[in-house]
């Protein structure tokens, strides 16, 4: 019996259904489970040290408070805003400008020095015990 | 396949027994592996991704929930790495496109070996566009069923019905051409 594939709807559903299966390879159940012992005898992942952590953490998020509010308090010390005032140029001239820049400063990089400081320690710390 | 057996290898190997994994290995190494190769057609690619399979398959052996079926799980699992995998390092195909139109529409059963025609309908499988391809692999391996093609690809039944029909007919129009050309080599 001659069919022509757009003939026989069912044709296609035939051929792809009875597409050949293959056996697997006469290894490969030992090959998936000497993976499986690897996998299972590897030693399980080093969990973050959050208790170690924390204290920088805490430090770094207190510094980044710090440089926020040092900045508010900076920007709304200076002129008040006006259309002008809202330029880059014009808001980094009144800021260069004004007293509390020094104050700011100081501020930002104690905060920065104290992140560090706390980061540091809190690696020295994990190092030692891994 | 036996749900229970999956089920009590499952609670084993949860419990530190790896070697009852090997039991999933044994029930499933014939499905995984036939499914892999039905996406790529190289044997040795197949095995390694079955085995990639299995791999996952232990790792994430918690997040099966009990309410799917295992084979259902272990399925969406295999497939969805197989789909990545071959959009990594695809297949060697011939695209569709650049199959030559024969001189004439031959009947598509006439002359040609089962295994020749076999070979030809696999590639013509692999050479479809992917979401036409992922879409008939799964539904022909599932023996027809669109509820679980669905299940295994993550889609809707009405996706699955369209991209079926949709594929069909890009194969329906060039299986002829590509049935018909070893024949015309051979002339």
């Amino acid at each position: 019996m001659k069919r022509r594939i757009g003939q026989d709807e069912d044709e296609i559903d035939r051929m792809l259904e009875l597409l050949p299966e293959i056996l697997p390879s006469a290894g490969f159940t030992s090959s998936v489970m000497n993976a499986i012992r690897l996998e299972a005898a590897a030693p399980p992942p080093i969990m973050f040290p959050w208790k170690r952590a924390l204290p920088g953490l805490v430090a770094g998020a207190f510094a980044l408070a710090l440089v926020v509010v040092v900045t508010v308090v900076a920007v709304r010390s200076s002129q008040p805003i006006t259309a002008s005032s809202l330029s880059f140029s014009s808001f980094m001239s009144t800021f260069r400008v004004q007293e509390r820049l020094e104050g700011a400063a100081s501020w930002t990089f104690l905060a920065l020095v104290v992140t560090f400081v706390s980061v540091k320690l809190s690696m020295r710390l994990a190092a030692s015990q891994a | 396949m036996s749900a229970s057996e999956d089920q009590s290898d499952v609670e084993r190997v949860l419990l530190g027994d790896i070697a009852a994994f090997e039991g999933i290995v044994h029930r499933w190494q014939g499905p995984l592996i036939n499914l892999a190769y039905r996406f790529c057609q190289d044997r040795g690619r197949a095995e390694e991704l079955a085995q990639e399979a299995f791999l996952r398959c232990y790792r994430a052996l918690r997040q099966w929930r009990r309410d799917a079926a295992f084979s259902t799980w272990l399925f969406a699992l295999a497939t969805n790495l197989y789909r990545t995998e071959l959009r990594r390092i695809p297949p060697r195909t011939q695209s569709l496109d650049d199959i030559a139109e024969p001189a004439d529409a031959r009947v598509f059963d006439e002359g040609l070996e089962d295994r020749d025609r076999d070979l030809v309908v696999r590639r013509a499988l692999v050479a479809l566009p992917g979401k036409y391809r992922e879409v008939l692999i799964l539904f022909y391996f599932h023996d027809m069923d669109v509820a679980a093609a669905a299940l295994s690809l993550g889609l809707p039944e009405g996706t699955i019905k369209a991209r079926l029909f949709r594929g069909r007919e890009i194969l329906r129009s060039k299986l002829p051409q590509m049935l018909a050309a070893p024949r015309l080599k051979e002339a």
